[in-house]
């Protein structure tokens, strides 16, 4: 967001000039920006989680490699001793302040609870269980983030528990092909993610229910899924920019919820599209694409830069997808959008006329 | 300092006794079907070559792997659709030691009460309906044999070539563990307990 860093200086520069703030406010003022701002990134913290991915990745593969020079119940004992150093070592890091350091040794234990449950796999030559491995090692990462209230431990949980769910869905076999039990696992995620403060997790939940919707699709070819996904993606995209104050308490996404409302709409609609693009629905499906996409810029665009951007790509790609599949024949298509653009055009004329007669004196803000 | 960061260190011991209670109990499980469970020996039977070796572990299949369709009992002819996919197959030790399957069944061990040289061992199906199968797979658990890395190569290769056996643990629930594996026979690994 350095982004954001740029446009405040400019702003201030400008008030300055125009008398709206003296010097010593104008220097405050971006003083104030910048230390709040770095205080919400930290390339410390950034690199020791990379590093600790790396450790256990490394972790992993030493496991993998069966290495007999080393016994293999010192192997487990090496597994439980790292455990016990990684998350004793962490809190006893975090409450000496070194944030970065505590959250790099629990990923590392996390990853070593993963790698015990690999260990076992291999000493008993089980196979057929990797399901059941994910499943036990996202539900331990999750109590292990929950206890220890860790942003990246909570984000790692999601990310197995969603491997675990699009593992099942590959897996098939009769009884056990549909992991409906990942929505429970969601909400309790969820609810840690609150208590965690990861707004990362919260994202990555909402994308792996994206991911749900999908296989399941895949799987059962119900056509009413991925519509239930985009009705569902429009109310949340409605209900940010009518209660964004409610919108954010609950969510605790910010403006984050709108972009992937736009996002499960789209992900939700372009099923639909692929499934009736042959027939006599592919116009009424495109023009609730095009409508769905323009009324979300309407909605939640003034204020929100990612949701633009997502939805010039949704409205590109949408019109790239029509104008290669064809209505018909290429005068339909061209008709279609001759007739698209001028209601566009109408209501960009509407709005601007609407926008001049509230005489809101806000500045454009271009893309 | 609040209330959950002066808990941390004791919260943190308590993750780590949790996760690692959770994989002792996984080895102690484990270990308790090789200790108690009742010894059967199998006849390996080798897979498609392409796929037997993947990363550190050699694919393994048996001679129960498939099943004659006749060894069913109870099946739904009709319909041929599998409720449950757990399969309990009954085996009994042959002339020459090796245990081979003489009835199985969806869902519950077989009828009839097992004999003294009669073992049921549990596994799963991965086919959904079975009206046109002459054969039905099954799998055990009991189908990867891991390896240092690197030594998996002379397995594969004599796997075509010669018969091997795997000893296999098996416990009152049927569940299966792989106890030690022969080339003819000739012990060439025997799982410790631990």
């Amino acid at each position: 967001m350095a982004g954001y860093l740029d446009k405040l200086g400019k702003d201030i520069t400008r008030w300055r000039a125009s008398g709206l703030v003296d010097a010593a406010t104008a220097t405050a003022l971006e003083a104030d920006a910048r230390a709040h701002h770095r205080a919400g990134f930290s390339f410390g913290s950034v690199l020791m989680i990379l590093a600790a991915t790396l450790f256990g990745a490394a972790l992993l593969l030493a496991i993998a490699a069966n290495w007999e020079a080393i016994p293999r119940l010192v192997r487990v004992g090496g597994i439980f001793a790292v455990l016990i150093v990684g998350y004793a070592g962490g809190a006893f890091a975090k409450g000496r302040g070194h944030h970065a350091i505590a959250e790099g040794l629990w990923l590392v234990a996390a990853v070593a609870f993963g790698g015990g449950i690999a260990l076992i796999g291999q000493m008993y030559h089980l196979s057929g269980d990797e399901a059941d491995a994910l499943f036990v090692w996202a539900l331990g990462t999750a109590f292990a983030a929950a206890g220890l209230r860790s942003g990246p431990l909570t984000a790692g949980a999601v990310l197995l528990a969603g491997s675990w769910m699009a593992f099942v869905f590959g897996d098939g076999g009769p009884g056990r092909d549909i992991p409906v039990g990942y929505l429970v696992f969601a909400v309790a995620l969820w609810a840690i993610s609150l208590w965690t403060a990861s707004v990362a997790a919260r994202h990555l939940i909402l994308l792996s229910l994206m991911l749900f919707v999908v296989l399941l699709y895949i799987e059962d070819e119900l056509l009413y899924v991925p519509m239930l996904l985009a009705a569902l993606s429009v109310a949340i995209v409605v209900f940010t920019s009518q209660r964004p104050v409610l919108a954010d308490r609950v969510s605790g996404l910010g403006d984050g919820l709108a972009v992937q409302g736009l996002l499960g709409f789209i992900a939700g609609m372009s099923i639909v599209q692929a499934e009736l693009y042959e027939g006599p629905y592919f116009l009424p499906v495109a023009i609730v694409v095009f409508a769905g996409i323009v009324g979300a810029l309407l909605l939640a665009g003034r204020d929100n830069r990612a949701l633009r951007w997502l939805a010039y790509a949704g409205f590109i790609f949408e019109l790239g997808f029509v104008y290669l599949t064809l209505l018909d024949t290429m005068l339909g298509t061209a008709g279609f959008f001759f007739m698209a653009g001028l209601l566009l055009a109408l209501l960009a004329w509407l709005i601007s006329r609407i926008e001049k007669r509230l005489a809101a004196p806000e500045a454009g803000e271009g893309a | 300092m609040t209330r959950h960061s002066r808990l941390l260190i004791p919260i943190a011991i308590i993750v780590a006794a949790v996760q690692i209670g959770v994989l002792a109990s996984m080895i102690m499980s484990r270990a308790a079907i090789l200790r108690d469970g009742r010894e059967v020996l199998l006849e390996v039977r080798p897979v498609d070559p392409r796929d037997l070796l993947r990363g550190d572990y050699v694919r393994i299949g048996y001679e129960i792997s498939s099943l004659p369709r006749e060894l069913f009992e109870g099946i739904d002819a009709e319909s041929g659709k599998i409720d449950d996919p757990t399969v309990f197959v009954r085996l009994e030790a042959g002339d020459d030691g090796l245990w081979q399957a003489v009835s199985a069944r969806f869902g519950a061990p077989p009828a009839a009460t097992p004999e003294a040289d009669q073992v049921d061992i549990r596994g799963t199906t991965l086919i959904g309906n079975i009206s046109r199968a002459q054969l039905i797979a099954v799998d055990y658990g009991i189908e990867r044999f891991y390896l240092p890395e690197g030594e998996g190569k002379p397995i594969e290769e004599g796997l075509g070539e010669r018969p091997f056996r795997m000893a296999v643990a098996v416990d009152d629930s049927g569940s299966a563990q792989i106890k030690a594996f022969y080339d003819g026979d000739e012990l060439i690994y025997r799982e410790p307990l631990y």
